[in-house]
């Protein structure tokens, strides 16, 4: 990028070398340490403290009883059944409502990039899922399946459609369709809204040429829009993604985890909160914690990005 | 007993630790805050740096170890308790704790003792939404040693666990002492190791509603069951959905088919015909047709308004509904009843309601039991009953004819009361409570076989009671 | 946001309406078939389940169980019942002192960290990143219980600025990483300029970069202020009076006739009612949103 040739450039033009490189890195560090200190004191200390827990088991019968047991809590994790079940459940959920956002979320925010004539009403109607509490959207989902009074059970037996007499909420993978859509409804608004960020910072002069050279529409977005809006894409892959990982809410309200939609944020809460296993519950967080971690390290690494190029710049 | 002696001693040295650090930490904190405002307006020397790093890390750590100190209690093998006598000379202001006030119940009770008591003041404090957030609320209290409540209102399944804990006051003496105020059944759900551990508020017990021109009054679960699958619209809905209260309604069959969950010593007893038998027969249930496929997906809500809407014939649910039911166009076509017997068996069922604790850290216990004996006494428990429309806990409340004339299937009530059980009595209840539904929901929704979830439940009932 | 409007206008003298002739040649109006139905499809799909809520929060009693796609008998009473709540409307104070404050403080920090990310020169950025990313990763239910024990210690526990702290902490990861994308796409060519009148890199992000954001900011700002205005879980560990709980803590307080039933009719009501601040701020920020022309214009 340009960047690479103009920095030197700079640097040259002030002061020493080295003196304009300390004062530079001394502004970087101080504009950065509020908010680094603020977040080391407040969600490392937890962080931590859950890691200590995660270590040793506190007994639920006998008040102040506890044991060091280093590994054990993860170990026990790692060889059941329900953490493996919680995990692939929740990357199936993750994976099919992320990917189901990027889209919509693409489609959205090229729809709100158009200039027409109740644009206005477009952008504040696609935005009012977002707003509606998590707790509510998900009772309004459950209500809209309830059946016999459920609006999507009503319409579809009413036009003799299938599904309109399905239990959704009591049937496996029915129950993750509810999940995934309540998901895609309430959060592809958060996806259109930072890819159409995006959208704008391409310069309608770069359309322009593509036209001239006598690319279609089609061909325009596949090849010009698409690979300029991959850094805005994939910001909101990570952000969707780590959310979606932790999905907690929908799964605990519609089904309480029943017909295969329990997550891996459920399982830890209900030994921590439900059970309060604290120690194996702490290492239940932990391990969702490191898998999330590694999922967007992962993205990060290999989607790219402009985040990507940020963190490869090691000066 | 020697195990926890040990822990308690290997734990002292940490305990040691953790005190002397914690008057400190306020210093730590305004030291922080203050070297890290220099260290954003004046020029960031290496040194600063270090100062705010040094302190931050400081405070991180002072922070950690408050943290840990609030978890890593010690606690002394014999509870400390109430002392019936203190309430005379009770003063002071006194805070209730509880979930969400939905009857008014808890805001009326505390408004009547002040009035009445004249030198303490109570007022009530709602901590969680839901009972789940109501429990974890009050257990970051009590683990924290707070003395912010002095009595929770704790759901009847909480007991063991907050008394094993030893987050709440020994009541058995105030208990012993007013015993004739309470239904026998309703005293059992404050019990734990043969001590009582809270003085029960009001009681709760499931009742069957039922739509008198379709459909017959329930007398055993096999008539209902059979009355149900006849016509279409005549079906049952109750509550299947993967929670607690599904325990609750597989318990009330299972309770009245013979079968338990565990003995009187504790013994897991869950592998028997009876289980295999109510299991096998709410699948058949709901195979053909007595019973709603979608009561999957029900919990008290769903099943009131489902049933609401006038296409089914019998509903079990909480008295609560009997108000609702009464402001529809159903009002004057249903009919109440106690929980039916099992076919060849008695009719039972499980308790519900609340009971009154008191916290070990309570700054005013005196306060607390002044405000459990007039919470308790008959004539307050009418007007639980009267003004609030709950169950309440002492037996002649009943028959009162002011209770009666809004209560009027007070009579069924009773009943369903005195016959419930309490759920299972464990510290690691919620453990129990899960392997039951968890694998209940698995053979009502098809995915496990009555015989591979009676032997998962067995498992991991017996690996919830041998938990550390 | 308001105090950088004039700069803004400094930078891009163009009045908001002569803005128009530069946009891409598709002018207004001009939507292809298609694309309406399209646009159709989308609004639908936002405005359904939306639909429902609105359905429900005007049924009362009975008609809650008989599943009308419009109501029969209509009523406002759900609404009503809302603002006569004292506590909703206390709540309500909160939620809004709690947001704005946030999102203000969250936008300058993570402005700041996210130009030191995207254009200064300093040392292990990935760490950095990883670490702000990290903070977010955390489930929320394991940070809760030890932040009460420590707020009650310290003094921050049902407070306002306790519940300030950390919603700004779980709110910085994503302005930082939103920003420092955004600031990494404005061209460098301005801020070289603002070098050779001899300007020091933080006025070259005062006065350059933040105005040519504008857009970013705005719609991080909307960002933050939903997540934080939702925010739940941290939201009812941390607070136990009406004076500090903000609104849907407060919602998940309201009372049906026992503890079994959801007032469903005044939960949706005040569900709708609480969009309005945040419908509100979208169309105050959509100009800002639009704007983000003024970026690519300057880039070309």
């Amino acid at each position: 990028m340009a960047t690479k040739f103009l920095s030197p450039g700079r640097r040259g033009t002030s002061r020493g070398v080295s003196g304009r490189d300390r004062e530079e890195r001394r502004l970087a560090f101080r504009m950065t340490a509020p908010s680094l200190v603020l977040m080391a004191l407040v969600a490392a200390v937890p962080i931590g403290y859950a890691l200590w827990l995660s270590l040793n088991q506190y007994s639920v019968r006998t008040a102040g009883l506890s044991r060091f047991v280093g590994l054990d809590n993860y170990v026990a994790a790692l060889t059941g059944t329900h953490w493996w079940a919680a995990f692939g459940q929740t990357f199936l959920f993750a994976g099919l409502s992320v990917s189901l956002e990027l889209v919509l979320g693409t489609a959205m925010a090229l729809l709100l990039n158009l200039a027409f004539k109740g644009r206005a009403l477009l952008r504040t109607v696609v935005l009012l899922p977002y707003a509606v509490v998590t707790v509510v959207s998900a009772i309004t989902w459950e209500t809209m399946f309830q059946p016999n009074l459920g609006l999507v059970t009503n319409v579809l037996s009413t036009l003799g459609l299938p599904g309109g007499d399905v239990v959704w909420l009591g049937e496996h993978g029915y129950a993750m369709a509810v999940i995934v859509l309540a998901d895609v409804w309430k959060t592809t608004p958060f996806a259109a809204l930072i890819i159409l960020a995006g959208l704008q910072v391409i310069s309608a002069e770069t359309y322009e040429a593509a036209e001239l050279d006598g690319a279609s529409k089609w061909q325009a977005f596949l090849y010009v829009t698409l690979p300029l809006l991959r850094p805005a894409i994939v910001l909101a892959a990570i952000f969707r993604t780590m959310d979606a990982l932790r999905v907690f809410d929908l799964p605990f309200v519609l089904t309480r985890g029943a017909n295969g939609t329990e997550s891996m944020s459920m399982l830890a809460y209900t030994e921590l909160r439900e059970n309060r296993l604290v120690g194996e519950g702490s290492a239940l967080s932990i391990l969702t914690f490191l898998t999330v971690m590694v999922v967007s390290v992962v993205y990060i690494r290999f989607a790219g990005g402009n985040i990507r190029e940020v963190a490869k710049e090691e000066q | 007993m020697t195990l926890e002696k040990e822990a308690n001693q290997a734990k002292e040295p940490l305990v040691d630790l953790i005190r002397p650090s914690s008057p400190s930490q306020e210093d730590t904190t305004a030291a922080s805050v203050l070297s890290a405002r220099k260290s954003a307006t004046g020029s960031a020397s290496r040194r600063r740096t270090r100062i705010t790093a040094a302190a931050a890390a400081a405070m991180a750590a002072g922070l950690l170890l408050t943290a840990c100190g609030g978890g890593a209690a010690t606690q002394g093998t014999e509870a400390p308790a109430a002392d019936p006598a203190s309430a005379a000379n009770a003063t002071g202001s006194l805070n209730v704790c509880g979930g969400k006030d939905a009857s008014g119940i808890y805001k009326g009770t505390v408004e009547a003792f002040t009035k009445a008591n004249g030198k303490v003041t109570a007022k009530y404090t709602e901590i969680g939404a839901t009972t789940d957030e109501a429990r974890t609320q009050a257990v970051q209290r009590l683990e924290g040693k707070s003395s912010e409540c002095d009595i929770f209102v704790t759901d009847v399944i909480w007991t063991s666990e907050f008394a094993s804990q030893g987050w709440i006051l020994d009541q058995t003496e105030l208990v012993e002492a007013s015993k004739d105020r309470f239904i026998p059944s309703t005293v059992e759900t404050a019990k734990y190791e043969d001590k009582y551990w809270a003085s029960p508020f009001f009681t709760n017990a499931g009742l069957v509603y039922y739509q008198k021109d379709k459909v017959a009054k329930p007398e055993t679960w096999q008539q209902l069951y059979a009355e149900a699958a006849g016509a279409e619209g005549d079906s049952f809905v109750y509550q299947g959905k993967q929670y607690e209260g599904l325990t609750v309604n597989f318990l009330e069959m299972l309770y009245s088919a013979g079968g338990e969950v565990l003995d009187e010593n504790g013994e897991v007893k869950i592998d028997s015909p009876e289980t295999r038998e109510v299991l096998d027969f709410m699948v058949q249930g709901l195979k053909d047709g007595a019973a709603d496929r979608a009561v999957l997906t029900y919990n008290e809500d769903p099943a009131r308004l489902a049933y609401e809407s006038g296409n089914f014939g019998y509903q079990r649910n909480w008295p609560h509904v009997y108000r609702l039911l009464n402001a529809t166009p159903l009002a004057g076509t249903f009919g109440v009843a106690p929980l039916p017997a099992w076919e060849g068996g008695k009719a039972s069922g499980v308790l519900g309601g609340w009971n009154l604790a008191i916290s070990a850290h309570s700054a005013n216990q005196a306060g607390a039991v002044a405000f459990i004996d007039f919470a308790t006494t008959p004539d307050w428990q009418k007007h639980v009953a009267m003004d609030f429309s709950q169950a309440p806990v002492n037996e002649a409340a009943y028959a009162d004819p002011e209770v009666l004339a809004k209560m009027p299937f007070a009579t069924e009530l009773l009943a369903s009361v005195k016959g419930a059980k309490p759920r299972p009595i464990s510290p690691v209840y919620p453990q129990i409570s899960q392997a039951i539904y968890k694998n209940v929901y698995a053979v009502l929704s098809g995915t496990a076989t009555t015989e591979n979830a009676v032997k998962t439940m067995a498992e991991e009932l017996t690996a919830a009671k041998a938990s550390f | 946001m308001s105090t950088l409007t004039p700069q803004r206008t400094a930078a891009e003298p163009a009045a908001p309406g002569a803005r128009t002739p530069r946009r891409r040649p598709r002018g207004r109006a001009e939507l292809h078939p298609v694309v309406w139905v399209f646009v159709i499809a989308v609004m639908g799909f936002s405005l359904i389940p939306f639909y429902w809520l609105v359905n429900t929060s005007l049924k009362k009693g009975v008609s809650l169980s008989q599943g009308e796609l419009f109501p029969s008998q209509p009523t406002f009473e759900n609404y009503a019942a809302v603002f006569q709540n004292a506590e909703f409307l206390l709540a309500l104070r909160n939620s809004v002192i709690i947001a704005v404050v946030t999102t203000t403080v969250a936008l300058v920090l993570a402005s700041f960290a996210a130009y030191a990310l995207a254009r200064l020169k300093m040392r292990r950025k990935a760490l950095i990143l990883t670490l702000v990313l990290s903070v977010t990763t955390f489930p929320a239910i394991a940070i809760a219980a030890p932040l009460f024990s420590i707020w009650r210690e310290i003094g921050l526990y049902d407070t306002l600025l306790g519940l300030i702290i950390p919603k700004l902490t779980f709110a910085l990861p994503l302005a930082i990483y939103t920003l420092t994308s955004f600031f990494k796409e404005i061209p460098r060519e301005l801020e070289e300029s603002a070098y050779m009148d001899g300007a020091t890199p933080f006025t070259a992000f005062r006065k350059v970069i933040l105005p040519l954001a504008v857009p970013g900011l705005a719609t991080t700002a909307i960002l933050v202020f939903i997540s934080v205005w939702n925010e739940f879980l941290l939201a009812v560990t941390l607070t136990t009076s009406p004076e500090a709980r903000p609104v849907p803590v407060a919602i998940a307080f309201f009372s049906g006739t026992s503890e079994f039933d959801q007032p469903l009719g005044t939960i949706s009501a005040a569900s709708v009612i609480i969009t309005i601040p945040l419908v509100v701020l979208v169309l105050l920020c959509q100009k800002r949103i639009v704007s983000g022309m003024t970026a690519g214009a300057v880039k070309g």
